[in-house]
């Protein structure tokens, strides 16, 4: 192809004036440095906390895989799950007693806005979403990240490994999202959460329309908003064409001008170039319905669908799509786009083939106990005609959550070879009276229910004489 | 799964219950409901009473008995509860229900108006047919004390009771409680709304006194002179209380509680001092930072409603809410109510007290904090299974605050309700297969 065009393009050049075909035709000409973007000018420079090899014992496992095992024994070394089985006899790692204890994977939450909109919640922290244009996708969470919130040793507590740190969704592209290891880092650069894709926000319905129409700039109808995103994906089209004209150009040994940087359709190019991810705040089934052709439109993947309280409705064009939902158990009623909630909702997305359902947070309180989440799911769906398992419901808040991510091949599953990333329970996960006991990540251990050693506190609680620092 | 056991103290009390029973029998025409076999969570010093029989006449609970006692039970429907969990019913607190169908929808709200004022009462905005109420029977709640947001003033309006019935009389009490709220501010001083209150309090107390004086000295005149006779008369129309000024007199006659959001231990402390100068029927909302008062607030008794999963810095007036607040409070003696002030999802109350006993408070206190000390605290002839009560009544599959329990029966004034809504027509009409669009499967 490329070869082909070549020539075609040498010989329409010869046709052309003498100084054209000049600067163009001699590939001795002198190139300009290339130009590139660099893609990721915040690397993450988290290291896993002190490891060791560590055996648990005789526990009951969730895999995340849709596996429970019993009596099981798992190894970690280095970081990594080395060997699952019983009866397993290593001499020299830490052994901890499983017994009548749960394992499963870290829990993810794929929607989180602690650090963004932190506790407290001062207007000084008010960073979530910069409301002052419907499309801000050159705006990235992790610059309003304040990794001293509380929020995230809460949510430690309650099993959260990995997170994503979402903009608000006031806008049609709020922005870029950022999936953070929950590890306690006084920069955010030490949280993120290495090789994970970044993800993009949009937001359907109300919150854009409401937000600028009232600013009586567009969008300020549901058909605004679509025409905010179609108008938005055109243009990061053109954008994409011209980069990869530029490329192809210095490839061939010309020296083509480089198009003028834009921070914007830089976000947006990266998801037509499948680099980041769409996460998408959208309720109803009629607009989730527009998205996934919006997708197909300007050929980019829809995604995931966030709060997709009316999920159910159309479980089978998720699935067929290959669209994650991320959903809560049982909100609602706060808002008209959330008025048709079923408590069944999950239930009825996962029980599709090849759907990808995950119960997420939204909340520095819930995301303390989404393990509690799913299995308000679990039950109420079971007392309607589903017969879901722990084992099942866990895949909800592990590794379907991790595939929303793009991490599921490093995370979320407790499987040979994958992240040491787990939650040691005292007892059925699905209980209202479980608590995590351990956590680990990367096979360090970030949280002990029973040692303060290892209860991190931020440097906003610090000294700040609380009943629950003994003080 | 044994929820209280409290056995000790229940021998000689089903004593004293056997004569109430011989007292009921004879009773047979009125229509006489008996949930028998029943392991009753009586939230009385009765504790728990296994294979128990509840009987329920007019609406009220007219007798309890022991599994002894059982035997020889009759009425005109007998509902066998196969041992299972009755509770009283849940009492949900500080909610907007039947004052907001949707949130963002502005039509649908009535709980805030901007002109509100200490007069304000929105329980003439009660809707019992919001969709709300039969979600929340889900729950296990029969009954809630609605709380309005009212305005720009301290004053936010009456709080009021409601059943979850959803029948047009499931209003029970208007003017329940005075809601205030203080605290931190984005403009202004908490200091000023403070002294608002104190000032309102001390004028009204002044006025009263110096009324109390003057109609001692008008009762002397009447004696005297014939010619004070019109002059009386005039000053009683002139002291005659304004609306407002009633009501904060109620609140001086510890008729009416006084029931303040605030938080900071500081803002407490002052409540505190104004409960001891005037005698207040005190109820503090929210009261994050009350474990570092809990001494003051029990040896005072003032009832405290927290949320139990507040456990975040949310402001500087939270720094010192945890899960195990419930448990510490109650363990220093301050009586503790539970709620959920999220209106759709007040359903959720049960969960909330299991995760205060998942934080060290035990399980009686936790369903004490649903439902007797809600009552005890508004004065409600509810929340409790005790002979007189309200027969609000839950049966439950197993642990009321278990995730994987659900509710198997709930009764509302004696009569049985369903917990079925919208949400359930919903979830059938997507789960029915048809080759017809979903809006013909009704």
């Amino acid at each position: 192809m490329l070869k082909q065009n070549q020539t075609n393009f040498a010989v329409k050049l010869l046709a052309i004036t003498v100084s054209l075909t000049l600067t163009a035709c001699l590939n001795s000409e002198v190139q300009d440095a290339k130009i590139s973007i660099n893609t990721n000018p915040y690397p993450s420079t988290y290291q896993p906390l002190p490891q060791q090899k560590t055996l648990i014992q005789s526990a009951t496992v969730l895999t995340g895989t849709g596996q429970r095992i019993d009596n099981a024994d798992v190894l970690f070394v280095d970081g990594k799950i080395q060997q699952i089985g019983q009866n397993l006899e290593i001499q020299d790692a830490v052994q901890i007693d499983g017994k009548g204890k749960w394992i499963t994977p870290g829990i993810i939450d794929v929607h989180s806005h602690l650090g963004v909109y932190p506790s407290p919640s001062v207007e000084s922290h008010a960073d979530g979403n910069e409301m002052t244009s419907p499309n801000t996708s050159e705006v990235w969470a992790e610059h309003s990240v304040w990794p001293q919130d509380p929020g995230f040793q809460k949510a430690r507590a309650g099993g959260i490994t990995t997170l994503q740190i979402l903009p608000g969704s006031a806008n049609l592209f709020g922005g870029r999202g950022v999936t953070l290891r929950n590890v306690p880092s006084h920069t955010t650069q030490g949280m993120k959460f290495p090789q994970a894709p970044y993800g993009l926000k949009m937001a359907c319905g109300e919150n854009p329309k409401r937000v600028y129409g009232k600013k009586n700039i567009t969008p300020s109808t549901r058909m605004g908003n679509v025409a905010g995103y179609r108008s938005a994906w055109a243009q990061a089209s053109e954008y994409k064409r011209a980069w990869d004209k530029y490329n192809a150009d210095y490839a061939l040994g010309k020296n083509p001008q480089a198009p003028k940087r834009n921070l914007t359709n830089d976000t947006l190019k990266g998801v037509l170039d499948g680099d980041i991810l769409i996460h998408n705040h959208c309720y109803k089934a009629e607009e989730m319905a527009v998205m996934i052709d919006i997708g197909k439109e300007f050929n980019y993947k829809s995604g995931t669908f966030h709060h997709g309280i009316e999920a159910y409705k159309i479980a089978d064009l998720l699935a067929a799509n290959g669209n994650c939902v991320a959903m809560w158990p049982d909100w609602w009623g706060f808002k008209m786009e959330a008025y048709d909630m079923v408590q069944e909702n999950v239930a009825i997305v996962d029980a599709i083939k090849n759907s990808c359902a995950i119960v997420h947070s939204d909340s520095g309180t819930t995301i303390q106990r989404l393990n509690q989440e799913a299995g308000k799911v679990m039950y109420r769906a079971n007392e309607n005609g589903f017969d879901l398992k722990a084992k099942d419901a866990i895949r909800w808040i592990t590794l379907n959550a991790a595939k929303a991510l793009g991490v599921d091949d490093k995370t979320g599953s407790v499987e040979l070879g994958k992240k040491a990333d787990l939650v040691l329970w005292d007892q059925n996960p699905f209980s209202v009276y479980a608590h995590a006991e351990q956590v680990f990540i990367d096979g360090a251990k970030v949280y002990d229910r029973h040692d303060k050693a290892y209860q991190a506190i931020s440097d906003f609680m610090l000294g700040q004489h609380t009943i629950e620092q003994g003080e | 799964m044994k929820l209280i056991s409290n056995t000790s103290t229940v021998k000689p009390l089903i004593i004293a219950i056997t004569a109430v029973f011989t007292f009921v029998v004879p009773c047979t025409n009125a229509a006489t409901l008996a949930i028998t076999n029943a392991t009753i969570h009586t939230v009385t010093e009765q504790g728990t009473i296994n294979n128990g029989t509840v009987i329920i006449e007019n609406g009220k609970i007219t007798a309890i008995l022991s599994a002894k006692e059982s035997e020889a039970v009759k009425a005109d429907k007998i509902i066998d509860a196969k041992g299972k969990i009755l509770t009283p019913g849940l009492i949900s607190s500080m909610n907007q229900l039947g004052l907001v169908e949707v949130g963002a929808v502005s039509t649908t709200r009535d709980a805030a108006d901007k002109k509100a004022d200490i007069t304000f009462d929105a329980s003439l905005a009660f809707n019992p047919k919001s969709t709300v109420i039969p979600y929340s029977r889900k729950g296990g709640i029969t009954r809630s004390i609605v709380s309005p947001y009212g305005g720009e003033s301290i004053f936010k309006g009456h709080a009021f009771v409601v059943d979850l019935s959803a029948s047009f009389d499931s209003v029970i009490a208007k003017n329940s409680a005075v809601v205030v709220a203080l605290g931190a501010k984005s403009e202004g001083s908490r200091a000023l709304d403070l002294q608002i209150l104190a000032n309102k309090l001390e004028d009204a107390d002044k006025k009263l006194a110096k009324a109390k004086i003057t109609a001692e000295n008008s009762t002397t005149d009447a004696n005297g002179a014939k010619g004070t006779k019109a002059k009386k008369g005039n000053a009683k129309k002139e002291d005659e209380p304004k609306r407002d000024e009633k009501i904060i007199n109620d609140l001086l006659a510890g008729n009416t509680p006084l029931l303040v959001y605030a938080d900071r231990a500081t803002d407490l402390l002052v409540l505190i001092g104004l409960k001891k100068r005037f005698n207040l029927d005190l109820i503090i909302v929210g009261a994050a930072d009350a474990e570092l008062v809990s001494k003051q607030l029990a040896s005072e008794n003032i009832p405290v409603i927290v949320n139990a999963m507040d456990n975040l810095p949310g402001s500087f007036d939270s720094l010192h809410t945890s899960l195990t607040s419930a448990a510490n409070l109650t363990a220093a003696g301050v009586k503790v109510i539970l709620s959920v002030a999220d209106t759709h999802n007040m359903y959720q109350l049960r969960f909330s007290a299991g995760n205060a006993v998942a934080n060290g408070l035990s399980k009686e206190d936790a369903l004490a904090a649903i439902t007797a000390n809600v009552a005890d605290s508004f004065s409600l002839n509810a929340g409790r299974i005790a002979i007189g009560y309200a027969a609000d009544l839950v049966l439950w599959s197993a642990d009321p605050f278990e995730l994987s329990t659900q509710v198997e029966k709930i009764w509302i004034g004696g009569k049985e309700v369903s917990t079925t809504s919208r949400h359930d027509a919903l979830r059938d009409r997507y789960t029915t297969q048809s080759n017809m669009p979903r809006a013909y499967t009704k």
